[in-house]
């Protein structure tokens, strides 16, 4: 079997293989240019990019918990147009296959990037941040319940004819409705989870361990969470849904699939193998030859116990 | 100098005194680096801890190596790996000591375990023939844990808080004294915080340049995590891992007020 069993087909966006790399948690892409086959991979989302640069959060922004790690970046980034003017080019140049995720305090923002990305060459699709758990203003807000959701997704929709993802929060108290209310709203796809936030504290100086005291908690320590919502989302909704939340191997990149996920993504297990995802699309091309399916033949079909 | 990221295999662990490990470990292909630059490096350990860690160089080549303090869990598993284990080691990342020019002294002063790229950078200029001084403090003799090998290459003044090897002090009193001493000297120092803002404003007050090498939590090591932040005295963020971890200590600590 070639590669190109891999490839997969998310609504209006074809990947060459199910595996992208998550925002914020491998830069722009091309940082990895001389260890990595970046043009491998099936997408890279980059970091999060807003309409004017971002300074991010006072330090420290990041520290490690069980398994995983909290981090309070606060969507520090370069701004559209250092990131359409230096990083674009060299993102082409390399024949990566880019999503854009976007940013934004107001519905404006959101639709605002929307259309100006639509004109930029080699942006394959947007993946909508209605997630971050480490901004004041917009972020979270917008994720956490139908109404709001559905308002950033109608404005994007209106405003690009680019696939649009839209990224959902694990905060949600009711993630099927919020996912329901995207699709209807016009999402071509929704991408889970972004980080949940989570506090630790240094018992002996009694200060929390981060600058801004919360964070989002990412890595293995969040995967039976992301894998429980991603099983619920795809149970709700009829678009693709890209699964993600401490994703370290191909093993835990079958268990999304299993849960009905059409694609993964793959953020802090690359902090310790930059190569992850590429050893893990060869391994998945091994696994699909071996075992004579494809990976859309797993998808959503974990069996239940009754 | 191209980043490469090396499935090694560790060849020595030194102990190096109480909770320090020098780690010495080879690859397929040499490690590039210069003095200041890190690594980001992991056992194979699975995913607890997540994290890699950030060393300096001590060493770069066909053998690269680095000097672990045992401080954490990450630290501790490293202090404990032997000959024949795995290591994963990400670099050479970050910026190098830039070396002053000829006629200009280079003093080094280290506190602790910010030894590690300073002996580095002492061997790199032992090997080119040029004289410099190195002020190495720590809190006690059993930190001192690279004194032997950097007595061979130059003269090397040793300062312990407790009093229980070399002056009794801080490192600012022999630098100090240096300084005062009417040779040109340009300051490279690595150790805790608070240190190199005093070195700093030592340095700054005899007019001499100084560089310090900082650290902060690090997640990636290359400027894409954007989690490595420290605020200099403006209130400017730096990124320790790709805008340093060399910085110019007026940069980040300005002068005395
Ligand atoms: C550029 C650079 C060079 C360094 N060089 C050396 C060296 O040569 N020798 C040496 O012993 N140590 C060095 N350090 C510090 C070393 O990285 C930390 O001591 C180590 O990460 C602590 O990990 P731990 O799991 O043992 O501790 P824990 O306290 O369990 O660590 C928890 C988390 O905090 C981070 N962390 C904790 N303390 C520090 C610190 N002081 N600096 C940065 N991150 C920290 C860790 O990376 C980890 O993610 C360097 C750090 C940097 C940034
Ligand atoms: C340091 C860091 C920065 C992140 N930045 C962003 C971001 O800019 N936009 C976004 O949508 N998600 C961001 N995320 C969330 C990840 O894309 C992902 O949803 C989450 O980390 C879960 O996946 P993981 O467990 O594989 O890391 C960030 C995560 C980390 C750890
Ligand atoms: S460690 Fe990731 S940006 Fe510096």
């Amino acid at each position: 079997m070639t590669a190109s069993a891999l490839t997969t087909k998310l609504g209006p966006l074809t990947l060459a293989n199910p595996v992208i790399m998550a925002s914020g948690t491998f830069g722009y892409g091309i940082e990895y240019a001389d260890i990595v086959d970046i043009a491998k991979i099936g997408a890279i989302s980059v970091k999060g990019i807003s309409l004017a640069p971002r300074m991010g959060n006072p330090p420290p922004r990041i520290c490690e918990t069980p398994a995983g790690m909290l981090n309070a970046i606060g969507l520090a980034n370069v701004g559209y147009d250092v990131f359409v003017n230096e990083y674009m080019p060299q993102i082409r140049a390399r024949g990566v296959t880019a999503i854009v995720n976007t940013y934004g305090t107001s519905t404006d923002d959101f639709s605002e990037l929307a259309r100006r990305f639509s004109d930029v060459p080699g942006v394959a699709a947007l993946e909508v941040n209605i997630s971050c758990p480490n901004v004041k203003a917009g972020g979270m807000h917008f994720g956490v319940a139908p109404g709001p959701a559905a308002e950033v997704t109608q404005a994007v929709r209106r405003a690009t004819d680019l696939p649009v993802i839209i990224k959902l929060s694990p905060e949600a108290t009711d993630l099927p409705g919020v996912a329901r209310a995207v699709e209807d709203a016009g999402a071509d796809m929704v991408s889970l989870i972004n980080t949940i936030r989570g506090m630790s504290i240094d018992v002996v100086t009694r200060r929390p361990r981060l600058g801004v005291n919360m964070g989002g908690l990412s890595g293995p320590a969040i995967r039976p969470l992301a894998v429980r919502l991603v099983y619920q989302v795809a149970q709700a909704v009829k678009i693709p849904v890209i699964g993600m939340g401490g994703i370290t191997c191909l093993r835990d990149v079958l268990e999304f699939l299993l849960a009905g996920a059409h694609a993964v993504q793959i953020g802090t297990a690359s902090y310790a193998n930059p190569g992850i995802a590429v050893e893990i699309i060869d391994e998945l091309a091994r696994y699909c030859a071996e075992t004579g399916v494809v990976p859309g033949d797993l998808v959503g079909k974990v069996e239940l116990n009754q | 100098m191209k980043m490469q990221f090396l499935h090694t295999i560790i060849t020595e662990n030194r102990h190096e005194g109480p909770g320090y490990a020098q780690l010495r470990f080879r690859g397929d292909t040499p490690l590039a680096g210069l003095p200041g630059q890190f690594v980001m490096i992991r056992g194979d350990w699975g995913f607890h801890p997540t994290l890699p860690r950030a060393f300096s160089l001590v060493r770069a080549g066909a053998e690269g190596a680095v000097l672990v303090r045992d401080v954490g869990e990450g630290t501790h598993r490293l202090t404990q790996l032997q000959p024949g284990d795995a290591l994963d080691v990400l670099g050479p990342l970050g910026n190098a000591f830039a070396l002053p020019p000829k006629g200009v002294r280079p003093v080094l002063v280290a506190g602790g375990v910010g030894v590690a790229p300073l002996a580095f950078l002492a061997q790199q200029l032992h090997a080119a023939g040029r004289s410099f001084a190195f002020v190495y403090g720590a809190r006690a003799a059993a930190d001192l844990s690279l004194k032997d090998e950097l007595a061979a290459l130059g003269p090397l003044h040793c300062v312990t808080e407790d009093g229980s090897y070399g002056e009794t002090g801080l490192v600012t009193a022999p630098l100090q004294r240096l300084l005062d001493d009417g040779t040109p000297s340009a300051v490279m120092a690595c150790g805790p915080h608070p240190m190199l803002r005093a070195v700093t404003h030592l340095a700054l007050a005899a007019n001499a340049p100084v560089q310090v090498a900082l650290e902060a939590p690090m997640a990636c090591g290359l400027g894409t995590c954007k989690g490595c932040v420290v605020t200099a005295h403006d209130g400017v963020f730096h990124y320790v891992c790709s805008d340093g971890p060399v910085f110019d200590g007026e940069v980040i600590f300005g002068r005395a007020p």
